[in-house]
């Protein structure tokens, strides 16, 4: 069985401040994943890329280091991802990195997808049908 | 031999993946991702000893990612983690997962 582990913006600013409040709260999932997959668990992170400018994370700045070294799959907004995102913004009025992310929940072949996030009311929207489990971090 | 012969069998007949190679490369994969990621966790460690996550922050972890009820108790799960260690010092978070959950199915 796969599973998919997603962020959304505050996740990936947690996960890459020290400072930040639930750095260690959001560090903990990703222990996790990792000590799955020493056991050869099929997981993995990933980040829709409008989330990724949202939290202003460029994988070619130094200062991203640490969060691009912890595998965090990038998950494009191709076509049809985007004509997903469209209807799933237009009917719900949320931002574009979150009808991304509701693009990626209804449309990722993973058997178990989880997302991590600070806004469970508006992932719950933007999943409509799909199976799906929402931490509040 | 054996461990590609078995490899070879859970293809035919599990059909886990769509070759013996894809499902090394894949599994030598999960292990070089695993074996990157920790290393990056534990430097990150070193600089930052107060980000480390203990047993029961991995505890609580685990159950929110797989949806487990005894997410929405975590300090039954933190409690776990402290009583777990004190036998078994290198338990994981699915183990402090079983040992709470036994706890709760006894005190029912």
């Amino acid at each position: 069985m796969s599973q998919l582990v997603l962020l959304d913006n505050e996740a990936v600013q947690a996960l890459s401040d020290p400072m930040h409040p639930k750095h260690r709260r959001v560090l903990s999932h990703a222990q996790v994943v990792a000590n799955r997959k020493q056991r050869a668990t099929e997981i993995g992170l990933a980040v829709p890329t409008a989330v990724r400018v949202e939290a202003g994370w460029d994988r070619t700045a130094p200062s991203w280091s640490f969060t691009n070294g912890l595998r965090i799959t990038d998950v494009s907004l191709d076509p049809a991802a985007a004509n997903v995102a469209a209807v799933i913004r237009n009917d719900t009025g949320v931002s574009v990195p979150d009808a991304h992310l509701g693009a990626v929940i209804q449309s990722a072949p993973a058997d178990r997808i989880t997302v991590l996030t600070s806004d469970p009311e508006d992932m719950r929207r933007v999943a409509g049908d799909a199976a799906v489990t929402i931490v509040k971090i | 031999m054996a461990l590609r012969d078995a490899a070879a069998l859970a293809v035919k007949e599990l059909g886990v993946a769509p070759s013996s190679t894809a499902l090394t490369a894949r599994a030598l994969r999960t292990t070089l991702e695993a074996i990157v990621m920790q290393a990056i966790l534990d430097g990150h460690y070193q600089r930052h000893p107060e980000a480390r996550p203990d047993l029961g922050d991995l505890a609580v972890a685990a159950a929110e990612i797989d949806g487990n009820p005894l997410a929405s108790e975590p300090e039954l799960l933190r409690r776990a983690a402290v009583e777990i260690v004190e036998r078994h010092p290198d338990a994981s978070a699915e183990e402090v997962l079983l040992w709470a959950e036994a706890r709760r199915a006894s005190a029912a």
